[in-house]
């Protein structure tokens, strides 16, 4: 079943389940958008823009770190290989373009991240596939039931519990209450999303260690989840100070 | 939750996150070197082939030169494409000890139309021909062409799957490899 799945969607083919999953978050973004009284041709606007900008930001990124390659052949600048891309470079230029184009259009910067939130974790999911197609991450050697048999040994499932997590988080979202004050769903969502990556990375057998045996990727995942938890805290103490202050000045009977 | 036990609560998370980077700190689990595997970070896996003229050629005994590794087919429209751009870098960077082991496909290739197609494309880096499949079976070959860039100590350092790859992609991991 597994091989059949990678099979069928062996990379470049693997890039379809993220496209998918993208689809079907941005459908999900615009209803919220309209429960939030937000324009939801400014989010879909937004989310193209964003789009656009990572694509081409991946790329000039790429190309500006090998610009004595590029200078030898420019027509690779616009060549379709996905191979040509600083996934870094493409994420800072679309949340530079997407922050910009918020401003003008001046969607709330809370409530919006609030409305994109599914279509986040909805690609999340879909990322997940996509590493299980692509079968390029693995995990560290496991004794366990469930483990399974790639790379000479049998190893942690590691894409499957980040499929899984995914989809968790992803259910946890539909909750009643979640999203009461601005800002909290999208919170919520990065937390969880951290605390996940912060779980699994240890399963991981191809972490980027640091400070000696220390995996990159969770040290990030705890600083996201710290900035996570300040970030709604203080948002919680504006949105509760706000709602004693309305408190007061409504007129007992 | 009040928001006293809210902060207990996500210090407590925090902490519990702390002891947890601890704990699982190990580089046991990501010693990759010594395994073979068509994977980034993996030794490559070992082959001996030989060329159509009957001339053999073993992976392993090209260690101390960057290697690429390119599977591909005559009948791949990709394969075809990028063909002459890895024969041009190949031009290039020889003399700085790059070597391309294009390996064909022969057992899902039509044998007869593979000298023709060195000669179309002048190729001068060694065509090895997989004929029962058992090099692309160990690389994992599930898209054709597929390139394997191999460092000076036989780790693989990037994989492209599928193609045509562009020049400045080419000229960017070999550059990396000859770092």
């Amino acid at each position: 079943m597994l091989a059949l799945f990678r099979n069928f969607f062996a990379p470049p083919r693997d890039l379809i389940l993220v496209v998918l999953a993208a689809w079907l978050g941005l459908s999900l973004s615009e209803r919220r958008a309209t429960r939030y009284n937000l324009n939801k041709d400014a989010i879909d606007n937004l989310i193209l823009f964003g789009f656009v900008a990572y694509v081409m930001g991946g790329r000039v990124f790429y190309a500006l770190e090998h610009l004595p390659d590029f200078a030898q052949s420019p027509l690779s600048l616009i060549s379709f290989s996905i191979d040509l891309f600083d996934p870094i470079g493409a994420l800072a230029a679309a949340l530079i373009v997407a922050f910009v184009f918020g401003r003008r259009a001046n969607l709330p910067f809370w409530r919006t991240l609030d409305t994109l939130t599914p279509f986040f974790a909805a690609l999340a999911i879909g990322m997940g596939l996509s590493h299980i197609a692509e079968n390029r991450i693995f995990g560290t050697p496991a004794n366990v039931p469930w483990g399974i048999y790639t790379l000479d040994q049998t190893r942690h499932p590691i894409q499957i519990y980040e499929l899984l997590a995914s989809l968790l988080i992803f259910g946890l979202l539909w909750l009643p209450n979640l999203d009461s004050s601005p800002g909290s769903l999208f919170l919520t969502f990065t937390a969880l999303t951290a605390a996940a990556q912060l779980f699994f990375e240890a399963f991981h057998g191809d972490s980027t260690l640091v400070f000696g045996d220390f995996r990159l990727n969770q040290i990030l995942a705890w600083i996201v989840l710290a900035t996570a938890f300040v970030l709604y805290e203080w948002l919680r103490t504006i949105h509760e100070q706000e709602s004693n202050v309305l408190d007061r000045s409504t007129p007992r009977q | 939750m009040q928001p006293l036990e809210r902060r207990i609560f996500f210090i407590l998370v925090l902490v519990a996150g702390l002891a947890w980077i601890g704990i699982s700190a190990d580089s046991s689990g990501t010693q990759t070197k010594s395994v073979a595997a068509p994977q980034v970070g993996f030794l490559a896996p070992d082959f001996t082939l030989k060329t159509p003229s009957g001339e053999s050629f073993t992976l392993s005994a090209q260690r101390g030169h960057p290697v690429i590794v390119n599977l591909w087919a005559t009948w791949c429209p990709p394969c075809r494409a990028e063909m002459p751009t890895i024969q041009k870098v190949y031009d290039e960077y020889k003399d700085q000890g790059l070597v391309v082991l294009g390996i064909n496909a022969t057992n899902q290739d039509n044998a007869l139309a593979i000298a023709p197609f060195i000669d179309q494309y002048h190729l001068t880096f060694p065509i090895l021909l997989d004929e029962t499949g058992a090099v692309s079976q160990n690389y994992q070959l599930r898209s054709l062409p597929s390139s394997y860039f191999i460092g000076r100590d036989g780790v693989v350092r990037d994989a492209v799957i599928g193609g045509p790859m562009p020049e400045a992609l080419l000229r960017a991991h070999i550059e990396e490899l000859l770092k």
